[in-house]
């Protein structure tokens, strides 16, 4: 019982969310200049408009499949709720005063669980609506039309919580990090987090 | 735009559906033969491609004495004053708008995203080549630029296909008491027609308007998500210097520590 740590992720854990975090960046990126011409210099990191939807097709698929897979992975955790998950959304987190609030939250707490159902979500409308505007001629109008719209908005929604995600993950949380990089989390961090999770795994 | 502005003034009921207008096209522009099939109607091809930018549809229509009435129409790019392609198109240059309200197109600006097609109320664009780059009737702005009228009105037989000042057309038309269409939608179509039938009956829409979807997504998402971008990172930093991190207590500390464990 010396170590300070925890384990919190498997190797094949970190390796998938960061596969899946730079197929994200990757789709951002190249898909910037489609989204608006205010935004057309981000072209050339691709070699221009052609070499950007090259790499949003591959990136796409690249993208579909992980984030499937790493939604999958976790839905037992993530998509069951409990009393104490309900408490964090009453109590949005803690997130909104400086007083300390404590949470008896499982591996994943409330906030966690939803920004995963919705990035599953997203990834399966994304996905649905890539294919449409893949091939716009081959069908019909009114679903491509609507395809853009929806590919556009959940484009949209998704980066906004991914702003959010990173923040919470990286300084809104310190120490939260650790585990997504080296797979281990320090004690206090996880008796502070996640305690329910840690009685389970971690005394 | 409006005083330099030229068009076509389409006058369906003088059409008699020889087609010249389809072949003068494919001359001037170089474009080759696309195989077609007899599907059991004269209206050939069936579709615009990308080696055919105006065609003429024919419409059967009862006669009122148990024979068939031809309507006759001619289908093409209509130079929109609101241009939906242009309004999607993420290339620069690829779509532009001329002095004289032309729609034209780089081709070689095209990067074949093909979001131009489902933001055209009339379904024009079409992609053609390895490339599947964009194409459509230009209002032969070459032709236009040097002087001369477009090749497919110069080879109309019957003046149904009349090029002019867009202003001078209407004002004769209306003059003419003709039912127009697309006079003042979407700023005024660069094609405007005369029409001796209901705008459906020839496979047109009724009010002619950007796609809702292309409205919602272009001027609502687009500079909403821009806002919500910013303000995203903006709630981020300003919840770090206002409520601030939820900060471990020091390890050393008479808290934290996991030797009590
Ligand atoms: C630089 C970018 C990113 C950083 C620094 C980051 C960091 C992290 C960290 C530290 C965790 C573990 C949280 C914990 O231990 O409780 C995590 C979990 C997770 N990440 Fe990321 N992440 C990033 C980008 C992304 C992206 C782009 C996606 C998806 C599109 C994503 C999806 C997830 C999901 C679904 C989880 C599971 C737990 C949850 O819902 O929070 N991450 N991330
Ligand atoms: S008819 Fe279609 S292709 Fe022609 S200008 Fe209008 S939107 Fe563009
Ligand atoms: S297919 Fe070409 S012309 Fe049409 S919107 Fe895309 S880049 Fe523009
Ligand atoms: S104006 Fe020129 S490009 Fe357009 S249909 Fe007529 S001949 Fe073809």
């Amino acid at each position: 019982m010396a170590s300070r740590y925890v384990e919190r992720f498997s190797a094949k854990e970190r390796v998938l969310h960061w596969f899946v975090t730079i197929a994200f960046f990757i789709l951002v990126f190249s898909g910037l200049g489609l989204y608006s011409r205010l935004f057309t210099g981000w072209f050339d990191l691709f070699g221009g408009g052609k070499g950007a939807i090259l790499f949003h097709k591959i990136a796409g698929l690249l993208f579909f499949a992980s984030s499937l897979l790493l939604f999958l992975s976790h839905r037992k955790e993530i998509t069951t709720f409990d009393e104490d998950d309900r408490d964090w959304v009453t109590k949005r987190g803690g997130y909104l005063s400086r007083e300390e609030e404590h949470f008896n939250s499982g591996k994943f707490n409330a906030g966690q669980k939803l920004f995963g159902i919705f990035i599953g979500a997203a990834t399966v409308a994304l996905g649905v609506s890539g294919v449409f505007i893949w091939a716009p001629t081959a069908f019909p109008r009114l679903i491509v039309q609507f395809s853009l719209l929806l590919h556009g908005l959940t484009f949209v929604l998704a980066v906004m919580f991914v702003i959010v995600h990173i923040y919470l993950a990286t300084i809104g949380n310190p120490g939260t990090l650790e585990g997504m990089l080296y797979g281990h989390v320090r004690r206090i961090w996880a008796r502070k987090h996640h305690p329910k999770w840690y009685r389970e795994v971690g005394e | 735009m409006g005083d330099t502005r030229v068009g076509f003034l389409i006058d369906t009921s003088r059409c008699i559906g020889c087609r010249s207008c389809q072949v003068a096209c494919k001359q001037w522009n170089k474009l080759t033969v696309d195989e077609t099939r007899n599907e059991g109607t004269f209206e050939n091809p069936r579709d615009l491609t990308s080696q055919l930018y105006n065609r003429i549809r024919f419409v059967e229509g009862d006669d009122g004495k148990g024979g068939v009435k031809w309507s006759f129409f001619n289908e093409r790019c209509l130079h929109c004053g609101e241009a939906g392609c242009m309004k999607v198109c993420p290339a620069p240059g690829a779509l532009y708008r001329t002095h004289e309200g032309i729609v034209g197109y780089n081709a070689e600006k095209c990067i074949s995203c093909k979001y131009c097609v489902s933001a055209c109320p009339f379904n024009v664009p079409r992609y053609g080549g390895k490339e599947e780059k964009v194409s459509k009737c230009h209002l032969c702005l070459d032709r236009v630029q040097g002087g001369i009228a477009p090749a497919c009105a110069k080879a109309c037989p019957t003046e149904t296909l009349k090029f002019g000042r867009r202003d001078d057309l209407v004002a004769k038309a209306k003059a003419a008491k003709k039912e127009l269409y697309g006079e003042n939608d979407l700023n005024g179509l660069g094609v405007v027609y005369a029409l001796d039938a209901p705008p459906e009956s020839y496979g047109l829409p009724k009010k002619p308007s950007i796609p809702m979807s292309i409205f919602l997504w272009k001027d609502v998402v687009k500079p909403l998500g821009i806002l919500g971008f910013w303000g995203s990172i903006g709630a981020m930093l300003l919840h770090y210097v206002t409520v601030g991190p939820k900060k471990l207590e020091d390890e050393n500390g008479t808290q934290g520590g996991d030797h009590g464990k």
